[in-house]
């Protein structure tokens, strides 16, 4: 692994370990679901599952989303968002260029083609910049 | 064999859908929790009242067809589908309306939001 620069932080860090039948289909609305891999089975087929190594925050506007070779960048965080990531591995990534989270649950990036990711991809937020009070030193 | 009883969940503030009436019944006892953190609130309150039995979906798996009404927090696209797509009575603690791909499933029969414990009363 590459080492963090002085500048950004990796606030979460996660890898793909299933991709379910019917990610394709939400792709096409421009919608990727993911879940934690201990999810209950009816939720698999919408989700990419992953497990997470980091899991010490939730995005923020501005934050970089990477997933394998894909860098989005945050534009809007919905207000439920980091609680659904940090306990249950839930994220809904939308790439629909708005600034503003329509659903609490949203995550929103430019309006792309978001990639369909495989087992193995990695699945990270990256904070840009400032020290986070009480953070690590 | 436990005697299980109905309660009536309304939407709360901002919230949308219902009123749903449940009942637990031998085939279907769950009060099925999908939620952050454990059992929810919300699911702890409809078990008390009904009979069912709280259940937590992040923690093991229950087959589909025991639930008879799943709580879930969802942010508004994908879990708020999933339940009502297999009719499952669903009821989101987070004040959202139909949205999302599964948006045509979502209907005010089966789905109801911003619920908070105190929405949950006998019916």
């Amino acid at each position: 692994m590459s080492e963090s620069s002085a500048s950004s932080n990796v606030v979460y860090e996660s890898s793909v370990t299933a991709v379910g039948d019917q990610v394709g289909e939400f792709l096409s609305h421009g919608i990727l679901i993911f879940f934690a891999d201990e999810s209950p089975q009816e939720l698999h087929d919408m989700s990419v599952r992953h497990t997470a190594t980091v899991s010490d925050a939730g995005p923020q506007t501005g934050d970089t989303i990477a997933l394998g070779e894909t860098q989005m960048e945050v534009l809007a965080v919905g207000s439920v968002v980091s609680d659904n990531l940090l306990q249950l591995g839930h994220l809904d990534l939308k790439a629909n260029g708005l600034t503003e989270a329509t659903l609490p649950g949203d995550v929103n990036v430019a309006e792309q083609l978001l990639p369909l990711p495989t087992p193995g991809d990695a699945f990270r937020i990256v904070r840009a910049g400032q020290p986070t009070p009480g953070g690590s030193p | 064999m436990p005697d299980y009883t109905s309660v009536t969940i309304k939407q709360g503030r901002g919230g949308w859908g219902g009123p749903l009436t449940v009942t637990p019944t031998d085939d279907k006892p769950l009060i099925y929790s999908v939620t952050g953190g454990g059992i929810h609130p919300v699911a702890a309150r409809i078990a008390e009242l009904t009979g069912g039995e709280a259940f937590d979906g992040f923690k093991s798996s229950a087959p589909f067809e025991k639930i008879a009404v799943a709580v879930i927090d969802c942010g508004g696209t994908a879990r708020v589908g999933v339940y009502p797509m297999k009719k499952v009575l669903t009821v989101d603690v987070h004040a959202t309306s139909p949205a999302g791909p599964l948006a045509q499933f979502i209907t005010e029969e089966l789905f109801v939001s911003g619920v908070k414990p105190e929405d949950v009363e006998p019916a």
